[in-house]
């Protein structure tokens, strides 16, 4: 773990997720000179700084399209960005699309609080119906977004979800993506906003989080749109949706031909 | 000794491609050709027209009046024919023509079917015409029908060729009053300045390039992705130029030699990422190809508007290196260049052309197009405890990139040497005047401008980028007439080497000279910088904003009426 201090809350989810992520690091048998964590900017993004890693702390909202240069530039890293979901699915939320689109090989960890953290509270892309923050006084009248069938729509290679309350699950679902060598896997980690957001509490999640059968089958379509799609009394965990698409920087002429990447130091 | 031919016609009807035949065969003849297009912003209908100059010296600029005009449509000659000299010889198709003074009405259209069997030909029926009227050998033009045709077939080849050479038989007589200049030892190789910057970034070893298609920067990422298997480069189109510029940033931090090209607008959006390449010290490269403003503009006409917003654009302050070549050729050394300059002093550097250089052709000197890529600079050896921001001298820090013994650290926010997030205040003072630092490293290393003319010229034109050739015609025209007039070219505009260039303005005129700024603006922006760095005073602005490029002519033909 690095030396710097962190800037979260106490009793932020964030803490478990960076606590976890180091096991997983470690479970993963991941070299981290090889590791990049990309991100925006939003309390979550500043993760990368609190462990060791290469990292790029970009501007907000283009992680992914950083991320996609950083693959792109030398495909034998493991691109992962960890950021937040006004960073991923708010002000980056075009290049999560195309990103989608592309099925680049890059992991993104969502920290999905529901809000927007840094800047002290205003509804995010995921915020409940009737969400009530300052800025939004009569509640939020948008639906939420939904990234996990998005995911599945545009047929991306793995998508999942995890809640910071049930750690042993969120660890086996980051090795899984730190591991992982096909194109973009999306995990949203649902986190408390201990701050910010008193609806989406830890009880809140506590009451509805509920771990996928074994009987589900991610590649089945149908049925992985059917659990992205559930959230009001139960709100599904684990690997929804995987795709045996080939990833973006596999179907690179130059790529093929520059095994090493494309930076050769001069 | 020059004339200018301008074909004319609507979109659609492949006047591009018959200029850009023409064009060729002339060069090939050993002709000086400066061959320009002026097009609307459609793909059907409208107006275009394709000017080709033939000289029998170095052209460097186009001609607003034509000697040999031929349109395919009626309004080509409404509109265009007020533009031809007196003496010049105007044809009119047949099938279009009203019956107008002064205008030959030669069956075009009409020998296209028959000779090529669609009227879709009159394209190669009117190059035949124009070459007909010619005095050099039209085995030139075939040789180009073939070329431009090869991928069609046979059958296609011998039906354009059919029709080039029944458009020549139908002209003749008709230019017996026109005076040519004589074919003789021009370079064949005719060179646009966009496919100038895509053979300087293929040179120098960029291996990515992603951009969001924009008039009349498209030209420069079509021809990477044109040769992007030769050169093993990987060409993305972005979603916007959001993420065209942040995926350069994430290249060229992961290491490899990148670049985006876009217009206003697109380098509007890409603003903020242009202010992250100066934060993290990335080696990011742009391209910025002007057309008109504001907004959406006149897209596919020429402007010199945005040096200000290039020079100030991206919040905060950090240092960049801005070029503008004058010509193709200097496009290509610029390109190679600016790579050079954003990777020695790790922030970003800005070519800025605009749709008059992005395209129009000329003879150019063959280009050493051979890869050989620039130093990237990069440590092999980043030692035990790499600080990626360590504090130097000349604000250079040692350049790692990841995947390597040494962890490599970037941030957008304020940061510490080793690139992590800070809100300390003295380290922001340390980090910021480290970065600013960098510049005047640039500074050093930048083009002094070029004089052109007599070292003691009491008159002065100053310009920047693509205006080099239209003022250069115009001082050779107007020393000719027995002025005393040089001309100083600034192919880098910022930063500025205040000193060197107050001296390289007085040259040995025994006193101040008068300085005329040719710029395609309305507010004359590089006089305003050059007058605010101190360099210069009053000065007369020639500005020109109406979306067509100068001339030579009424450039000398504006300072000698002041
Ligand atoms: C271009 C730009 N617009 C707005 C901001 C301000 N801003 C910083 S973080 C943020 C939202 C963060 O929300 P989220 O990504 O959910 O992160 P969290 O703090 O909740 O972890 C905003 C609006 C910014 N930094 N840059
Ligand atoms: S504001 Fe919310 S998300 Fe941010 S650190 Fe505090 S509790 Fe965590
Ligand atoms: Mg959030």
């Amino acid at each position: 773990m690095s030396q710097q201090e962190t800037a979260w809350c106490p009793g932020c989810g964030n803490f478990s997720i960076l606590n976890t992520f180091e096991e997983a690091v470690k479970k993963a048998g991941i070299d981290r000179r090889n590791l990049v964590l990309v991100s925006g900017i939003g309390q979550a993004a500043k993760f990368p700084h609190y462990t060791e890693a290469n990292l790029f702390n970009g501007l907000h909202g283009r992680a992914l399209p950083a991320a996609t240069g950083i693959k792109i530039a030398n495909h034998t890293l493991n691109v992962v960005i960890t950021s937040g979901d006004g960073d991923m699915y708010g002000e980056g939320g075009n290049h999560l699309l195309h990103a989608m689109r592309r099925n680049i090989g890059v992991k993104a960890f969502v920290h999905n609080n529901q809000v927007y953290g840094l800047t002290k509270g205003q509804a995010s892309p995921t915020s409940e119906w009737g969400f009530h923050t300052k800025l939004q006084p009569e509640g939020v009248i948008n639906a939420p977004m939904n990234p996990l069938a998005m995911g599945i729509i545009h047929d991306i290679s793995l998508v999942a979800r995890a809640y910071v309350g049930d750690r042993e699950h969120l660890r086996e679902m980051m090795v899984e993506f730190l591991s992982h060598e096909g194109g973009f896997a999306l995990l949203d980690i649902l986190q408390p906003c201990v701050s910010f957001n008193k609806l989406n509490t830890y009880q809140w999640y506590s009451e509805r989080v509920q771990p996928i059968g074994s009987d589900h089958d991610p590649c089945d379509r149908q049925a992985a749109l059917e659990l992205a799609g559930q959230w009001e009394d139960t709100i599904p965990t684990g690997i929804i949706y995987r795709s045996e698409r080939e990833p973006f920087e596999s179907l690179l002429p130059a790529l093929k031909e520059a095994p090493d990447g494309l930076c050769e130091k001069s | 000794m020059d004339i200018n031919v301008r074909i004319a016609g609507e979109a659609g009807q492949g006047i591009e491609t018959a200029g850009e035949v023409l064009a060729q065969a002339l060069a090939d003849a050993g002709l000086y050709v400066f061959a320009a297009k002026s097009y609307m912003s459609r793909i059907r209908g409208g107006l275009n027209w394709y000017d080709i100059r033939i000289s029998d010296q170095a052209l460097f600029s186009g001609k607003e009046n034509s000697d040999i005009l031929l349109s395919l449509t009626a309004e080509g000659i409404k509109t265009l024919q007020g533009k031809a000299g007196s003496q010049a010889v105007v044809i009119a198709d047949k099938a279009t023509a009203e019956n107008s003074s002064g205008c030959n009405c030669l069956d075009i259209s009409g020998t296209a079917k028959t000779a090529g069997g669609s009227k879709i030909m009159a394209n190669m029926v009117a190059a035949g015409v124009v070459f007909g009227m010619l005095p050099y050998d039209i085995e030139a033009l075939s040789q180009q029908i073939r070329q431009a045709f090869d991928s069609k077939g046979e059958e296609m080849v011998k039906k354009n060729l059919k029709c080039a050479e029944s458009g020549a038989e139908l002209t003749k007589g008709l230019s017996d009053k026109l005076l040519f200049p004589q074919s003789g030892g021009a370079d064949s190789f005719l060179c646009s300045g966009t496919e100038a910057v895509g053979m300087g970034a293929l040179s120098a070893g960029v291996k990515f390039a992603s951009a969001y298609p924009m008039t009349p920067a498209t030209g420069v990422i079509t021809y990477l992705a044109k040769h992007a298997r030769e050169y093993g480069i990987v060409v993305e189109q972005a979603e916007d130029e959001i993420a065209a510029v942040n995926m350069v940033c994430g290249a060229t931090f992961a290491g490899a030699c990148a670049l985006t090209a876009t217009s206003g607008g697109g380098f509007a959006l890409m603003a903020e990422g242009l202010s992250l390449s100066g934060m993290m010290e990335l080696p990011v490269f742009i391209v910025l190809s002007q057309r008109p403003g504001p907004a959406t503009g006149l897209p596919t006409r020429t402007a010199q508007q945005d040096l200000r917003f290039a020079v100030h654009g991206g919040h905060g302050e950090f240092p960049r290196a801005i070029f503008a070549p004058g010509t193709p050729e200097e496009a290509f050394k610029l390109t190679r260049k600016a790579l050079a300059t954003a990777h020695t002093f790790q922030s970003p550097a800005i070519l800025m052309m605009d749709q008059f250089l992005a395209d129009y052709v000329t003879n150019t000197a063959p280009l050493n197009t051979a890869y050989r890529p620039i130093d990237k600079q990069i440590t092999t050896s980043p030692g035990e405890d790499y600080r990626r921001y360590k504090i130097t001298e000349n604000g250079v820090s040692p350049r790692a990139v990841p995947g390597g013994d040494a962890l490599v650290k970037a941030d957008s926010d304020e940061h510490d040497a080793e690139g992590h997030i800070t809100e300390n205040l003295s380290i922001r003072i340390e980090q910021h005047d480290k970065r600013m630092r960098k510049e005047k490293g640039i500074i050093e290393d930048s083009i002094a401008p070029m004089r052109y003319g007599p070292q003691d010229a009491q008159e002065l034109i100053i310009n920047w980028g693509s205006s080099y050739g239209p003022c250069r015609e115009a001082v050779d025209t107007l020393n000719e007439r027995g002025h005393g007039i040089a001309m100083l070219h600034f192919a880098q505009v910022w930063p500025l080497k205040t000193e060197e260039i107050k001296k390289a303005i007085q040259g040995d005129a025994p006193s101040w000279p008068e300085l005329t700024c040719v710029e395609g603006n309305s507010t004359a922006q590089f006089a305003g910088l050059l007058k605010e760095q101190g360099i210069i005073d009053s000065r007369k602005p020639l500005l020109k904003y109406n979306g067509m490029p100068f001339t030579g002519i009424e450039i000398a033909e504006a300072i000698e009426s002041d």
